[in-house]
């Protein structure tokens, strides 16, 4: 592997590494976490053995005839090439599980301060492979040319991810992290986002490692303005502990056998200015530094970008002013919940007014029925299964109340587990939609959106119906008898091989998110080839169909469909497990 | 002392009814879920039979009965478990001299009888 790359890996691993120690563990008992941990310290040990080992290879000797050398060093390329690719690999399978079980973790009920951590580990992982899979690509091509991407991204998101990464590696909070984007920088623009996230975060990664008083700031600013481009100037500066002279002529020296030691030694964000210098430069730009010992050091960098457009930057980039957008339908709008656990109303209520809504809670139906009576209630959010109340009788004393303001609310009913008979139940009784724990922001909003009040008329309401809430499928059954008689009727084994399935399921649910979002459709059949035999294994046949379906339309490039077919396994996934935890139950007993 | 099956697999799930199973029928098993452990663990030791998964990360099945038996120039039985539609690498995996071969999902059942068969060869 080039020493370029090597340091990268290293580089961008530290920054993992930190993010996932900063993720308290303690704080969060959720089995996401546990695995979490669990994939990235297997991550590491394989990503360090196969840095830190010495690789096999002698070196060609002078002495011998030119053919042979010729041959050897053929040879030894190819091995390399065959050793990145084998690396590359190795690597991307526990990482894959890493940014998996972030994805899931994030959609856990996690506090602030848990969600940013959270937000750093998916930042730090994903980033790590984008690099890994150049590597991938650079063995390909082994010609030691860096690929650079060209699409329109935001500009300021890229900042925000930036200095968030950069806020969690600081150990001292004395230290003040400053932005300073002047007004005409363009927001969007286009060029390749993760080269510039790379060299941003080992510049500010840098100042961060050599500080211990004052400031660091980046500073963003139009240089030259051009007819098709702009020369955007970015101007890190701190008042680190600076660089000697003498240093300082060295250390944009490409391969300074001095930096490598240092980049192993510190580890970090040190990824050596020479590998930053190459990745500016191969972008037509140019990188200065200066630096007094003892005061600080300046380095400024310019890269031309051309101005970008918001319509070409893909959804999930800017998710964010999605929201924004959403916020706007959402202002004013007037929610009534019933919800029994003080917990769960706290944060049901903070999460909506975030978003501007008026909101009511309670548990009581009379008091409940008094607001829909007086207020112009927009929807009603109904927990289905509170301990000590019958979300399913309160929603239908809504219905058939005589007033026509009261029983045409729209009821939206949210429940961590939902069986066929509750889909039925909930079909009966006329509730509009419904929301699976744990949900998505992004998830609360668009059901709200889609049911509240102006949006929603009778017909829609049965339309919707007929649309969400599913009859009894084949794709939700099992059957364990045959999985019991393999071990022999031993239920502790049976009991084994079932946590094992669901944790494939689980990661399988990860993966899959996380592959959509790239659009990745040959990982996402490995995937689900890797999850058939499980679904063979406990005779869930109608799933099983559904999996082999998913794979053969990942192979056959079919996106949409695949995502139906992700959707549909969404849903019926969690009763396919009600059902596995009911015969094991059955089972467990006799 | 039962005969030694080295278990090659990266699906722990049916690793993991394998080895109970093969445990059960007697065999000392050592499972190996990458192909890379599998190799040093050759180095090491002497197996009376290998059953190996033929997609595995780092080494594939392929690769390891190559290994056996162009490396470490061992006649040691191999069981190949192939997924369904897989043919081709069967007729590569036969090529290179594996003994015989399973198909996805399998049955413990059946795995067992077919090293059985192996080993009393």
């Amino acid at each position: 592997m080039s020493i370029s790359k090597t340091k990268d890996l290293i580089g961008q691993l530290s920054n993992l590494e930190r993010a996932v120690s900063e993720f308290s563990f303690e704080e969060l008992s959720a089995d996401d976490a546990k695995e979490l941990q669990l994939s990235f310290n297997s991550f590491r040990n394989s990503i360090e053995h196969h840095i830190y080992t010495p690789k096999t290879g002698k070196k060609t000797n002078g002495s011998v005839i030119k053919n042979k050398e010729k041959e050897e060093i053929e040879k030894k390329l190819l091995n390399q090439n065959q050793f990145i690719a084998h690396v590359s690999h190795e690597i991307r399978t526990p990482l894959n599980s890493i940014i998996g079980f972030a994805n899931l973790l994030k959609e856990e009920n996690l506090n602030e301060s848990q969600d940013k951590k959270v937000q750093a580990i998916q930042f730090a992982s994903t980033s790590l492979l984008k690099i890994i899979n150049e590597v991938l690509e650079y063995s390909k091509i082994s010609s030691g040319n860096i690929n650079f991407e060209t699409i329109d991204f935001n500009l300021s998101s890229l900042i925000n991810d930036v200095m968030f990464l950069c806020q969690t590696l600081m150990l001292d909070n004395n230290i003040k992290m400053i932005v300073d984007v002047d007004d005409d920088v363009p927001s969007n623009i286009k060029g390749d986002p993760t080269k510039l996230s790379q060299v941003l975060l080992n510049l500010l990664g840098n100042s961060i490692k050599f500080i211990n008083k004052g400031f660091i700031k980046l500073s963003v600013s139009v240089k030259k303005e051009h007819k098709d481009h702009h020369e955007l100037k970015f101007t890190v500066t701190d008042t680190g502990i600076g660089i000697s002279k003498e240093k300082l002529k060295k250390v944009f020296k490409r391969y300074a056998q001095a930096e490598e030691d240092t980049a192993i030694k510190y580890g970090g964000t040190g990824l050596g200015l020479s590998i930053t210098k190459e990745i500016v430069e191969k972008q037509k730009g140019s990188i200065t530094i200066e630096s007094k010992e003892g005061k600080g050091t300046i380095i400024s960098f310019t890269i031309p970008y051309a101005v970008g457009n918001a319509k070409n930057i893909p959804l999930n980039l800017i998710e964010s002013s999605n929201i924004e957008n959403g916020k706007k339908l959402l202002a004013g709008t007037e929610i009534l919940v019933f919800e029994d656990n003080l917990m769960n109303q706290h944060l049901i209520k903070e999460q909506l007014m975030k978003w501007d809504c008026k909101v009511h809670t309670h548990v009581n139906l009379n008091k409940g029925l008094a607001v829909l009576a007086n207020k112009k209630i927009d929807l009603v959010l109904m927990d289905l299964k509170m301990p000590n109340i019958n979300g399913f009788e309160m929603s239908n004393a809504i219905r058939q109340h005589k007033n026509a303001q009261i029983n045409t609310v729209p009821i939206v009913a949210f429940s961590a587990d939902f069986t066929e008979q509750d889909s039925k139940d909930c079909k009966d009784i006329g509730i509009n939609d419904f929301l699976l724990k744990p949900y998505t922001l992004n998830e609360l909003m668009t059901v709200i959106l889609n049911n509240k009040r102006e949006k929603t008329k009778r017909t829609t309401i049965k339309k919707m119906l007929e649309k969400q809430m599913i009859e009894p499928k084949e794709t939700t059954k099992v059957d364990l008898n045959n999985l019991l008689s393999d071990c022999f009727g031993e239920l502790d084994m049976l009991n084994e091989l079932v946590k094992l399935f669901k944790l494939n399921a689980l990661e399988f649910i990860g993966n899959v998110k996380m592959h959509l979002k790239t659009e990745n459709l040959q990982e996402i059949a490995l995937s689900a080839h890797k999850l058939k035999a499980g679904f063979a294994m406990l005779k869930a046949n109608g799933m099983r169909q559904l999996i082999v379906d998913l794979e053969a339309n990942s192979k056959a490039g079919n996106l949409e469909k695949v995502k139906n077919l992700y959707q549909m396994f969404l849903l019926d996934y969690p009763r396919l497990e009600e059902n596995i935890d009911y015969h094991l139950t059955i089972l467990n007993k006799k | 002392m039962g005969k030694h099956v080295l278990l090659a697999d990266d699906d722990q799930l049916l690793a993991s009814l394998l080895n109970f199973r093969l445990k059960k029928g007697g065999y000392e098993v050592h499972h190996s879920s990458n192909g890379r452990e599998v190799k040093e663990y050759l180095t090491k030791q002497r197996p009376d039979i290998i059953v190996s998964d033929i997609m595995m990360p780092y080494f594939s099945g392929i690769e390891l009965i190559d290994f056996v038996r162009n490396d470490l120039k061992l006649s040691t039985p191999i069981i190949i478990i192939s997924s369904a539609g897989n043919e081709q690498n069967v007729l590569s995996a036969f090529e290179l001299g594996a003994n015989d071969f399973i198909t996805k999902p399998v049955s413990p059942t059946e795995l067992l009888v077919r090293v059985a068969r192996e080993l009393n060869k």
